[in-house]
């Protein structure tokens, strides 16, 4: 045992910044958003829930609340189930694994800003090799396939993809139209999170002890299936909570798609939290709104990490 | 059975590969139109290069140069002229200076906690630690609003300070070197103590050099997640261009989306995102390493 004074030069530094950078913040904000204060004013005054009652009756923050969750519960099962499936593919490939592995993980590496710019562009109406690709298919194959003609309900005359041939190459204009553009974010969002996922699960995957599978084939498990449902996906449970939560974490804090594809816009369905306190607080100066979605904003990350670590956690691990 | 099993291993191949087409797709929009000329960027032909044919580029001629110096081939002319147009090697620079700044300031600052926090006994640790792991819940992005307002009130928006100062703290890196240091053997830490070492001179000449694998794995976390980083600089930073970071140049050069010429705008943003994805190339393993940290217990 000694008796230096040293820890307190080694952890003051550390304690003073995690106060003033992210303790207090979480208080100001709490403050502000019950206050009328905007950024530059001298004075304000308290208003009490005014901000929230705004927050959760104007229409603008009830679309922000839908494009949020929409976003989310789309985003988050889809990349999650699409990394198990890559996961699981290339954990039983003979070779080439690692080459798709780096191209998978690409996505998540990139600058997204600039894979934003990149999808707009190939998603481009005119210029983007997307709607060539789909004009160019009319008639064919193409069109059979993504038109869902092979659907036994589906009449080839009036699938989507046929209207659009019929009309003068009609495609969507994916990402300006109100009924595609929170979907087309949606798939950008999926694009971008799903090698994250796929390399969790790989890791995942290499710690299940080969026997296992063994045993389950004794058991009678034959198929790929049964296996799975025997073996990989309980084993995976810890790897899949894990998965979900940050993924949630990281798909609710969705801003630069937003911000430079669609600016929350057509008609304010893609106004997702994170943009809505940028354009409120920062372009608008509305600070005290601002604040408030903030708070909510915290509010649903701390519930899900509390979520996790203390309700499912226990039920998950074996 | 074995011609089944290789039919299964071609299906497979075959699933991959769309997938590889679809997540590659933007990638090679954003290559092909840096290196493309304007038509042919607007008719979509030419494949992925184009056909490279030398020519006089109006755009540049209306911009001042001399007929002689704007006839060159497409690609040349692309990125050529994206350097002309904006600052880009002041706008890489900025990403440097601002990511290494944050990554060496977390490192002072958290090493040593994380040290004390693994391998000193004092009164309060078991506090200090709980409020560590409370930090941790919470995102930062969350708290930028209260952040913002804290920093313009202090008159510091729009400088370097603003894109560094959030960031100085990062319980992740206190967290994880914590844990890191738990398995450095005490055996380890009392010999350099009878040798006369004070608690300082332990913390950088031997901890430091033990975590070296850790640390590369937290600088590549760090370094990745600001450099990309978009929503933070475009919040405290308004309009001056000397303090752009390579994401907000990006957001520069696609401004007259309509009226530009895409070329050279393409170019630009391959230019700032090339870096990055050259260097994950090259060290693969360390970057999926260190970008998927959070994934560790």
């Amino acid at each position: 045992m000694h008796n230096s004074k040293a820890h307190i030069w080694f952890i003051a530094p550390a304690i003073i910044l995690m106060i003033i950078i992210l303790i207090f913040p979480l208080f100001l904000a709490g403050g502000i958003s019950f206050t009328d204060y905007n950024l530059g004013n001298k004075t304000f005054e308290w208003v009490g829930l005014e901000n929230y009652d705004k927050m959760f009756n104007r229409k603008t923050y009830v679309k922000m609340i839908w494009a949020t969750a929409t976003y989310v519960i789309i985003v988050v099962p889809i990349s999650v189930v699409l990394g198990l499936c890559a996961a699981m593919l290339l954990n039983s490939l003979r070779f080439g694994a690692d080459i798709y592995k780096t191209i998978f993980f690409l996505p998540v590496m990139a600058t997204l800003l600039a894979m934003a710019i990149a999808w707009e562009f190939t998603l481009h109406p005119t210029l983007g090799i997307v709607n060539s690709f789909l004009a160019n298919g009319c008639g064919g194959v193409r069109e059979f396939i993504l038109g869902f003609h092979w659907l036994p309900w589906v009449d080839s005359q009036e699938s989507w993809y046929a209207v659009a041939c019929a009309n003068n190459m009609d495609f969507p204009y994916w990402l300006k139209q109100k009924n595609t553009a929170i979907w087309t974010v949606c798939f950008i969002g999926i694009w971008q999170a799903f090698g994250f996922n796929m390399v969790l699960y790989l890791a995942g995957l290499t710690s299940i002890p080969r026997e296992l599978y063994q045993a389950a084939e004794m058991d009678g498990a034959k198929s790929t299936w049964e296996q799975f449902k025997l073996v990989t996906w309980p084993m995976l449970g810890p790897t899949t909570l894990f998965v979900v939560t940050i993924t949630t974490i990281r798909t609710f804090q969705v801003f630069d798609t937003i911000e430079i594809l669609t600016k929350g816009g057509p008609s304010k369905t893609t106004y997702v939290m994170m943009y809505a306190i940028f354009e409120k607080a920062i372009q608008q100066n509305l600070t005290s709104i601002g604040a408030a979605i903030t708070v909510v904003f915290i509010g649903f990350i701390l519930v899900l990490t509390f979520f996790q670590r203390y309700v499912i956690e226990k039920r998950v691990h074996y | 059975m074995e011609a089944k099993q290789y039919i299964g291993e071609g299906w497979k191949h075959a699933i991959l590969i769309i997938g590889a087409i679809v997540v590659m797709l933007p990638f090679y929009m954003m290559v092909s139109m840096s290196l493309k000329s304007q038509q042919e960027i607007q008719s979509i032909s030419g494949g992925l290069i184009g056909a490279q044919e030398t020519q006089t580029f109006p755009v540049c001629v209306k911009t001042g140069y001399s007929e002689e110096t704007c006839t060159m081939k497409p690609y040349q002319y692309n990125y050529w002229f994206a350097f002309e147009k904006a600052p880009i090697p002041r706008y890489l620079m900025n990403g440097v200076i601002v990511t290494l700044s944050i990554f060496i300031i977390q490192v002072l600052v958290a090493l040593p906690c994380a040290y004390a926090l693994a391998k000193l006994r004092f009164y309060g640790r078991e506090f200090v630690f709980s409020m560590v792991l409370f930090c941790l819940l919470i995102p930062v992005h969350g708290i930028a609003l209260p952040l913002y307002v804290m920093l313009a009130q202090a008159g510091l928006v729009d400088t370097y300070s603003a894109l560094i100062l959030p960031w100085t703290i990062s319980v992740f890196g206190i967290f994880l070197m914590r844990q890191f240091f738990m398995t450095v053997p005490d055996e380890l830490i009392d010999a350099a103590r009878m040798d006369g070492m004070g608690e300082y001179a332990i913390v950088w000449k031997v901890m430091l050099p033990t975590a070296i694998p850790a640390l590369l794995a937290f600088a590549i976390f760090s370094v990745v997640a600001h450099w990309n980083d978009y929503f933070w600089p475009r919040m405290v930073i308004t309009g001056n261009r000397d303090l752009f970071t390579p994401p907000l140049g990006i957001r520069e050069f696609r401004g007259g989306i309509d009226s530009d010429e895409f070329g050279p705008m393409m170019a630009s943003i391959v230019t700032v995102t090339v870096p990055l994805i050259v260097a994950f190339i090259i060290a693969q393993k360390r970057f999926i390493e260190g970008i998927t940290l959070t994934g560790m217990k």
